[in-house]
């Protein structure tokens, strides 16, 4: 999970309360990842206990001012300089779905057109949130990330569908 | 606003020769657009949607089954008819912009008006605010000083000019980069906001997420259809 790194970059413009980088954590990425208050406490102890953060006194309210590190600041360039590893990310269960399913002999343009239809609706309930959306350009780009995802999930189908209409095994199944 | 569709098609089919070698290029396909309304039809090459679109347009007529452009049967009009209702009532894009190089851009909005007996002084007026409407600032430049994305506003203003409310689009945003194409997108959505009805042929499911319904094409016929979720209210 990334809270630590998002933490830490959210730290990098200056120290802050607990409170106030859970709101700027859920505005930057447009409430795709909610964060708990809690999460946000244990992950600072240990970015403390790691010598990325320092924290301050309390105040006479009891709040706590962190602020990051020489340390923090270059575990944030790293994980800024870092890509992603593609096997970093979950398995995809379309994907083993519509494996198994040519595997097995079964029909599988109705399961290509039916996820279709649902990935279109998610792309459009993406697209109307993208339209009357009024935020940061952080939120924007995270709402376009999934966008081009359903985008690329659809591209995919096409492919699957041109293919397995020409190959002469699936045509057989179908006639 | 009406009930009337702007256009609608209805169990239509094109078959094209006869025999054993005729072709269903459309089978049976009914399908509506509203003021208002933004229908996206996708579909692999061969499915129909070129001829859909030119149905739609009266640019072709249906083997059986019928076209109605804003309460009008286009079966029920010579050729001629449906070539003056065309010039009135239907505006295209497509994605080789179509622009005239030698004029700027109000002139290119202007002609298709002219041609319909429009006098110049009128026709100006309503280029001009067409192209404010698409947002476009420079009426007297030529195509060739516009970005692509600045031609297809022009192109879009031209099929909105006068009191043409359908506008068929082509695969309008086939030669822009993603956010030029987004803006097109937008735009389009204003202008159905505004009243007009646009039925939107593309093969990028990002641009026909823009649309109230999607229609999928295949082998001819309506695979499947999805509609926008209604928004809920708060």
């Amino acid at each position: 999970m990334a809270i630590r790194q998002g933490l830490l970059a959210l730290l990098s413009r200056g120290p802050r309360y607990g409170y106030q980088l859970r709101t700027e954590f859920e505005a930057s990425t447009g409430a795709t990842w909610p964060l708990n208050i809690g999460q946000v406490y244990t992950t600072l102890s240990r970015l403390e206990r790691d010598g990325l953060v320092a924290s301050g006194d309390q105040d006479d309210q009891g709040r706590v001012v962190y602020s990051i590190t020489e340390a923090g600041r270059t575990e944030m360039e790293r994980w800024f300089s870092t890509p992603v590893a593609q096997s970093d990310r979950p398995r995809d269960e379309l994907v083993i779905k519509l494996a198994m399913a040519v595997a097995a002999g079964a029909e599988v343009r109705p399961v290509i057109q039916a996820q279709r239809a649902a990935t279109m609706r998610t792309l459009q309930r993406l697209t109307r949130t993208k339209r009357a959306s009024t935020d940061g350009p952080a939120q924007t780009l995270v709402l376009e990330s999934m966008i081009f995802q359903a985008e690329a999930e659809q591209r995919w189908l096409d492919h699957c569908e041109a293919v397995l209409a020409a190959s002469p095994q699936t045509q057989e199944k179908q006639a | 606003m009406s009930f009337e569709p702007v256009v609608r098609l209805a169990d239509a089919t094109r078959v094209h020769g006869d025999g054993p070698q005729a072709v269903h290029a459309l089978k049976g396909v009914s399908l509506e657009v509203a003021a208002g309304e933004l229908v996206a039809v996708m579909g692999p090459s061969g499915s129909g949607k070129s001829t859909l679109l030119n149905l739609a347009g009266g640019l072709d007529t249906p083997t059986s089954g019928s076209v109605t452009v804003e309460g009008t049967p286009l079966t029920s009009l010579t050729d001629k008819e449906r070539a003056a209702l065309r010039r009135r009532r239907v505006g295209y894009v497509f994605q080789d912009l179509n622009l005239i190089p030698s004029l700027t851009a109000a002139e290119n909005v202007m002609l298709p008006r002219e041609l319909d007996g429009v006098r110049a002084g009128r026709a100006r007026r309503e280029a001009l605010q067409a192209l404010a409407e698409v947002g476009l600032e420079e009426p007297d430049r030529f195509p060739d000083e516009l970005s692509g994305g600045q031609r297809q506003r022009v192109a879009i203003a031209r099929a909105l000019a006068g009191e043409r409310r359908l506008l068929l689009a082509d695969e309008p945003t086939g030669a822009l980069d993603t956010p030029t194409g987004d803006d097109i997108l937008r735009l389009l959505r204003a202008r159905c906001d505004a009243g007009a009805a646009v039925l939107l042929v593309t093969h990028e499911s990002r641009y026909a997420a823009w649309a109230d319904r999607v229609v999928f094409l295949r082998d001819g016929e309506v695979a499947d259809t999805t509609e926008a979720e209604l928004e809920t209210a708060r």
